[in-house]
């Protein structure tokens, strides 16, 4: 156990690694550089900015401060902001996009896993029609057509909900659902499936052929098992989530880092979406590894030395 | 005492005979995806939706990027009023007066003869008889929905609407710059299914190819080659797709190299899970035995073997491939104005979604509509060509 952990920690460390290195380097490959403007600033400008942002120094150097800095979580300065730190607006975005991000998490966990439950028990059912049905709108509807939908229904039409902003409770129904739902629906259907194999296996029938009441052969025996693949798609739950809260944070106008990308993006403020990126990925990579290792706690069949 | 030996009648030995042939893989498939409704479903939209994205745009009298700033905004469901028999006014959510005929075809823009802003009120001449448009009341009526938002005045005498019609010229509405939804709509399709279309043949091309080649190939080359595919899906792929997208110019050809670029991981995962059981089997090992190159025996015994779970999940990429890019184009780094997408449209109607919803309802149920189909198709295809689940 001790030795798979330290084998995928040295395996994640290589891969942040490499991923800072090609972000890096796909960032100074870009023709052009970051004060082309369409008209032309004076040569001494741009060798003062260049100067300024360290621009003027040999690549490699550029390298290793970068290396340097992600090490201290110091992305650089801001070319578009003047004065702004990219450490400050990841600092500035991360507990809104934390909130309504963390929020649509448990929400997926604890609505999508017991309706996927519902559905397997109920099987042919019209509580299962029901929420195959949701489920499969769920899957199908983009989610930046939910959040679309949620503003012009409650809160331009029936004027139940707030349309922006982050204040109240009522603020975070209409993100975390539009940035929840995908994944809702997807684990109500994973939860569906794995529950309807996992019932027909013979040590369910052996639980209930010992007598035990139905509730402890589903709580106990049944679910368990049927939960290990719903864990294994929790790493690309987290990816779908991080980045469904670009489009969500900027139709909310939530104040949260995908919001801040988006903008990057559009005016091509390249050290924030480097460093956003970066933050993205390193906290995604985390993930995952916290992921692996507690798959390989519950689940006793994988051979953790493999 | 029973003959054991009786002679048995001829009929009785027709009976056992095989009279019909013995079905294929994919015949047998074919049969089952028939029966399944909703799959069946799903394949004949997907039909449709390529034949209209192909040639619907041919039978439209507009292309997706005419304008007519006069037209600007206006909806697919018209509330006219009547002036004459043969002219009825269309009152636009701006307060300008549209001419239309009674069977909703546009006519033109009025220009009014009087405009008096400081009153909220336009005085316009139609066919010789004066009608006033009196929107002195809108903004009251924001906050109080019981009072009217304007008010039509015919030789000054107020009008209740004559009726309302669909819009026969935009018959989904037109755009900020008064460009037609549909045929726009049916530009995004063309779109969407070309990405989908790319998608489907980088999967092939490099997906299958790479799965294939390291799951025969096996021990130190199959890990090095797993290894590059770890290194590139643990990050969310859209994160590439968006750095790529940023680096190189957004625009429908730098979405499909970057696309390109990623999306064949999850399919040569899938493919090399194949391969390793299928190089296994006795037809591979005869195959080696009277000296099949690797090459031959990856491209004749083992692709086509896997075929099963790669389409699969082929209809399952496909919608995702869809999804990236209307997520792309809606963020702005996809296809550039003229041209659009499901994901442009649905983006550029979020401005205006209060007063014209309809520009934002048919981008959106179009990328429904096309996901659920492939869905439904994936689903009925997963059963149909999944041995596991033969009874």
């Amino acid at each position: 156990m001790g030795k798979f952990i330290i084998k995928r920690f040295i395996q994640m460390f290589i891969t942040l690694y490499l991923v800072v290195t090609a972000t890096f380097f796909l960032m100074h490959a870009i023709p052009g550089g970051p004060f082309t403007r369409e008209k032309p600033l004076p040569p001494a400008v741009i060798a003062a900015l260049e100067a300024k942002f360290k621009l003027d120094q040999p690549l490699y150097v550029q390298y290793f401060d970068y290396m340097k800095g992600v090490f201290t979580f110091d992305f650089g300065p801001s070319f578009q902001k003047v004065g702004v730190d990219v450490t400050d607006l990841i600092l500035k975005g991360l507990p809104a996009s934390a909130k309504v991000g963390g929020t649509a998490v448990v929400l997926v966990l604890i609505v999508g896993i017991p309706l996927g439950m519902i559905s397997a028990l109920k099987r042919n059912k019209w509580q299962d029609y029901v929420v195959t049905f949701i489920a499969t709108l769920g899957v199908t509807i983009p989610s930046f057509v939910v959040a679309t939908l949620i503003i012009y229904v409650f809160s331009a039409k029936l004027g139940v909900l707030p349309a922006f902003g982050l204040k109240t409770w009522k603020h975070y129904i209409g993100p975390v659902l539009a940035l929840g739902g995908f994944s809702l629906a997807f684990v109500a259907r994973l939860t569906r499936s794995s529950m309807l194999e996992v019932l027909q296996q013979d040590y369910i029938r052996t639980a209930r052929a010992k007598g035990l009441s139905e509730f402890v052969v589903i709580g106990k025996h049944a679910l368990k098992n049927a939960l290990i693949p719903v864990v294994t798609y929790v790493g690309p739950m987290i990816a779908s989530i991080l980045t469904g809260s670009f489009v969500i944070e900027k139709i909310f106008a939530i104040p949260g880092m995908g919001k801040y990308f988006v903008e990057s993006v559009g005016n091509r403020d390249y050290t924030v979406i480097i460093g956003v990126t970066v933050f993205y990925a390193a906290f995604y990579i985390i993930m995952v590894f916290l992921v692996d290792i507690i798959y390989c706690l519950i689940d006793p069949r994988i051979k953790l030395e493999d | 005492m029973v003959n054991k030996w009786e002679k048995v009648p001829k009929e009785d030995l027709e009976k056992d005979k095989v009279l019909r042939k013995s079905l294929t893989y994919w015949e047998d498939a074919w049969r089952r995806l028939k029966h399944n409704k909703l799959s069946m479903l799903g394949l004949v939209t997907i039909i449709l939706i390529f034949m209209t994205a192909v040639f619907g745009p041919m039978l439209s009298k507009f292309s997706y990027e005419d304008q007519n700033l006069d037209f600007g905004n206006v909806p697919p469901r018209l509330e006219i009023y009547k002036v004459t028999d043969n002219e009825y006014i269309y009152v636009h959510a701006e307060y300008k007066a549209l001419l239309v005929n009674e069977k909703g075809e546009l006519q033109s823009l009025l220009k009014p003869s009087k405009n008096d802003m400081a009153k909220g009120q336009r005085t316009y001449d139609v066919a010789g008889r004066e009608v006033v448009l009196d929107f002195s009341n809108a903004k009251k009526a924001k906050k109080n929905p019981g009072i009217k938002k304007f008010e039509v005045l015919i030789d000054g005498t107020t009008v209740d609407s004559h009726k309302k019609i669909w819009n026969k010229t935009y018959i989904f509405g037109t755009d900020a710059h008064g460009r037609d939804m549909f045929v726009r709509v049916l530009f995004g399709a063309r779109i969407s299914l070309l990405v989908a279309l790319m998608a489907t043949i980088v999967n092939f091309f490099v997906g299958i190819v790479y799965g294939g080649v390291s799951g025969y190939l096996g021990g130190r080359a199959d890990s090095l080659m797993m290894r590059f595919i770890d290194l590139i899906s643990t990050i969310p792929l859209l994160l590439y797709v968006i750095l790529l997208m940023v680096i190189i110019e957004p625009g429908l050809k730098t979405i499909i190299v970057a696309m390109g670029f990623t999306y064949w991981v999850r399919m040569a995962r899938i493919v090399r899970g194949q391969a390793l059981s299928i190089k296994e089997h006795e037809y591979v090992l005869a195959a080696k035995t009277i000296g099949a190159s690797s090459s031959r025996i990856i491209m004749r015994h083992i692709i086509p073997n896997a075929m099963g779970p790669i389409i699969v999940s082929l209809t399952m990429m496909i919608p995702s491939a869809i999804f990236t890019e209307s997520f792309l184009s809606f963020i702005g780094l996809g296809v550039s104005a003229p041209q659009a997408s499901w994901g442009t449209l649905a983006s550029d109607a979020l401005g205006g979604l209060r007063t014209y919803p309809y520009q934002l309802l048919f981008p959106s149920l179009a990328i429904s509509i096309t996901m659920l189909a492939f869905n439904f198709l994936g689903d009925g295809l997963r059963d149909a060509l999944d041995p596991r689940l033969r009874k």
